[in-house]
């Protein structure tokens, strides 16, 4: 086993300074110039397909692709297709990969036109981390267990 | 003799580092997904202090195994971002002992980067996106405190094992 020197006690507290000082430099910056820009939209992927555009500009919401599910899904949940878009509710339901006793939870992302934000408002996982991101106008929202997650784009949707 | 002493003392280690483990994910200290913060990295700083690179490799894969078994996320996202953190952190700390630069201070701050930039290589490709990158700041930002406590721990350990072996 090693011993160790002053030296070397010298040198972890300079670089831990250091490493301390740069890494909050980087955050501060990022915090104050990441994500600030306004999005013209947003797109829920499963895994790496994307299955819903959202268009702030045009306030349009566009199901790119559907959800390959098994039947029982549709009965069980009594929505006729995945993904849903629950015009009433503005909101967009999915099947997430999570399961509660071998059965796929769903994962329900809203949109606001108007503040040109979404959000995750019901999802099962284990520690809740993408709903409790709370609205976003930027900032990507991950939900990691359901394999779903939503980004937001400059440039409007070819889609659309 | 002494080779049941080193399986006897790594088979503890092992146990504590599980128990660390599942005490951490069990505990969402951070806001992304999948991560965390690596403070069974502990034990596996100490190994590589106490035995070799060799034996802290070993540990840490079983204990990433062996926790993902447990928890019943084996082979599952998380799984592979656990995996690829503590594979690069350990490689990381296991050259920065052998250089014998930095005291476990300050490799346990090397270490605890380089588990978080691990951890987000392995959620690009399980996401299957860039957009994790998202949170690289704030993990590393993170990192640091989160690596001094395990350094300052694993230092204490090692002076108090100094003094018993």
């Amino acid at each position: 086993m090693k011993t160790k020197s002053p030296l070397q006690k010298k040198r972890d507290l300079i670089l831990v300074i250091t490493l301390f000082l740069l890494m909050g430099g980087v955050f501060l910056v990022y915090r104050m110039t990441a994500f600030r820009g306004e999005s013209a939209s947003a797109s829920v992927y499963y895994g790496t397909e994307k299955m819903v555009t959202v268009d702030f500009g045009l306030q349009n919401v566009n199901i790119v692709s559907k959800q390959a599910v098994e039947n029982k899904y549709y009965d069980l949940y009594g929505y006729n297709q995945f993904p849903y878009h629950d015009v009433e509710k503005n909101s967009i339901v999915l099947l997430g990969d999570y399961t509660v006793r071998g059965v796929r939870q769903l994962v329900v992302v809203s949109y606001d036109f108007e503040k040109k934000s979404m959000q995750i408002i019901d999802e099962k996982s284990p520690n809740n981390i993408c709903s409790k991101e709370g609205e976003s106008t930027g900032f990507p929202l991950i939900c990691l267990p359901n394999n779903i997650y939503v980004r937001f784009e400059q440039e409007r949707q070819l889609e659309v | 003799m002494e080779k049941t002493k080193k399986i006897t003392l790594l088979s503890n280690f092992l146990a504590i580092a599980i128990v660390l483990n599942i005490i951490e994910a069990s505990i969402p200290i951070i806001p992304v997904p999948g991560a965390k913060l690596g403070f069974a990295n502990i034990m596996t700083l100490i190994i590589i202090y106490i035995y070799s690179f060799k034996e802290g490799i070993a540990i840490s894969i079983l204990r990433v195994v062996l926790v993902s078994l447990l928890s019943g996320r084996f082979l599952g996202p998380t799984f592979y971002m656990s995996m690829s953190g503590v594979l690069l952190s350990t490689i990381m700390m296991g050259i920065f002992v052998k250089l014998d630069f930095f005291g476990p201070l300050g490799v346990s701050a090397i270490g605890s980067i380089f588990h978080c930039i691990g951890q987000i290589a392995a959620g690009i490709f399980v996401i299957g996106s860039v957009v994790v990158l998202a949170y690289l700041p704030i993990m590393l930002f993170l990192s640091v405190p989160t690596g001094i406590l395990t350094g300052i721990i694993a230092k204490k350990f090692l002076s108090i094992w100094r003094t018993v072996y």
